[in-house]
């Protein structure tokens, strides 16, 4: 392979006046940007129509909240069930004050999940954060779905949601900004968008 | 003249209900990843397929975008990740080009070619080249992007894309000394 003079390498990255360039590799600077506008031409298709087809088709696409996620949550939330908890060993105690009384409903009374769901418990230590929200595939990554509380400013938050069994994947989203993977989660899977980012892997159990 | 509504408008009101307003996102970015695309691929009709798929894949995936300031940079990562996975389900060098012209006579030079055998022995060239130091390449020089805007698209380190556009550049050169 020809090894090109870092001159041209630079005049490429824009780190050189082309103008400085010896004839030689001023030609072969024209040469190569020549070619790379031959590639520039714009494509003569669109995939607009049927991707906007295919978006208006499905209505499993819908990127706003899932209506059965809402309608179990209202569910959880009015009806008598028990209570399945997930607690990490060291925030246990510091934490079993808040969770018991978020947990258990007015009287007292304990909550049975459906045969087919789970109460998942998210705690994140974020000391001085402003919010804290729980982003995930049960709730399609939409925000302002399921924010965590942290109702005696000791910067650990907490919330709770029944979900379906099975595996989900979540972050946590501090100040509306930061996506966390959760520290304590234990499986963690690939985003899927290449950066070699992960996302928290939770598995719910009936 | 009001100007455009922002990415992070767009992703919005479509969150919030619109998908109509999908079709702004595709339109804006629709154009640089079909060039993209069909350079990584080789194949106009090959690209328009891993767009479509990556554009449907980004409209169900739109609240994971972490930074709406980069959307072009997501996009184009879906998009890059749906090529690989285009070309990873081919044979190697199976590259379609059977409609490129045979290889010019010798005794002629750049000049004289025409336009369209420029485009396919350029095509030639970039395809010949292996799939990181293509992609480099188209980002950095047909898509026009900043080390610091291919760095988030392909989540590699900059010092790295420099050095495999550098590589891009060298073969290419040779190649097209070779070609014609």
């Amino acid at each position: 392979m020809t090894v090109i003079d870092p001159r041209l390498q630079e005049a490429l990255d824009g780190e050189r006046d082309p103008a400085t360039l010896p004839v030689g590799l001023r030609e072969a600077y024209v040469r190569l940007l020549a070619a790379t506008e031959l590639l520039r031409e714009p494509p003569a298709v669109s995939v607009a129509d049927r991707v906007m087809a295919e978006i208006r088709s499905d209505a499993a696409t819908s990127v706003t909240a899932p209506a059965g996620a809402a309608r179990r949550l209202t569910q959880w939330f009015t009806r008598p069930r028990a209570v399945t908890l997930r607690l990490r060993p060291a925030w246990t105690l510091a934490l079993a004050a808040a969770l018991a009384a978020l947990l258990l409903l007015p009287g007292g009374q304990a909550a049975v999940p459906g045969a087919e769901e789970g109460i998942a418990q998210f705690v994140g230590h974020f000391p001085g954060a402003r919010s804290v929200e729980v982003v995930g595939s049960f709730n399609d990554w939409r925000r302002g779905a399921l924010p965590l509380s942290d109702e005696d400013h000791d910067g650990i938050w907490h919330g709770a949601v029944v979900l379906p069994t099975g595996q989900h994947e979540y972050m946590f989203v501090v100040d509306g900004e930061r996506w966390v993977a959760d520290p304590l989660a234990g499986r963690y899977v690939d985003d899927g968008f290449g950066a070699g980012r992960q996302n928290a892997l939770l598995i719910v159990r009936p | 003249m009001r100007d455009a509504p922002s990415d992070a408008l767009v992703v919005a009101q479509v969150l919030g209900g619109d998908k109509e307003a999908f079709g702004i996102i595709i339109r804006r970015y629709e154009p640089g990843l079909l060039r993209f695309a069909t350079r990584m691929l080789g194949s106009p009709d090959a690209a328009a397929d891993a767009v479509a798929e990556s554009l449907v894949r980004a409209y169900r995936h739109l609240a994971q975008c972490r930074d709406l300031e980069h959307l072009k940079s997501w996009l184009y990562r879906i998009t890059g990740n749906r090529c690989r996975s285009h070309l990873g389900r081919r044979h190697t060098g199976d590259v379609p080009l059977d409609d490129a012209p045979p290889l010019a006579d010798p005794v002629d030079t750049w000049a004289v070619l025409e336009r369209g055998e420029q485009v396919a022995l350029v095509e030639r060239a970039l395809a010949g080249l292996p799939e990181e130091k293509r992609e480099a390449f188209v980002l950095k020089h047909i898509e026009g992007m900043s080390y610091e805007e291919m760095s988030a698209v392909t989540g590699a380190r900059i010092p790295t894309l420099k050095m495999r556009v550098h590589r891009a550049r060298e073969a290419l050169l040779a190649a097209l000394k070779e070609l014609v």
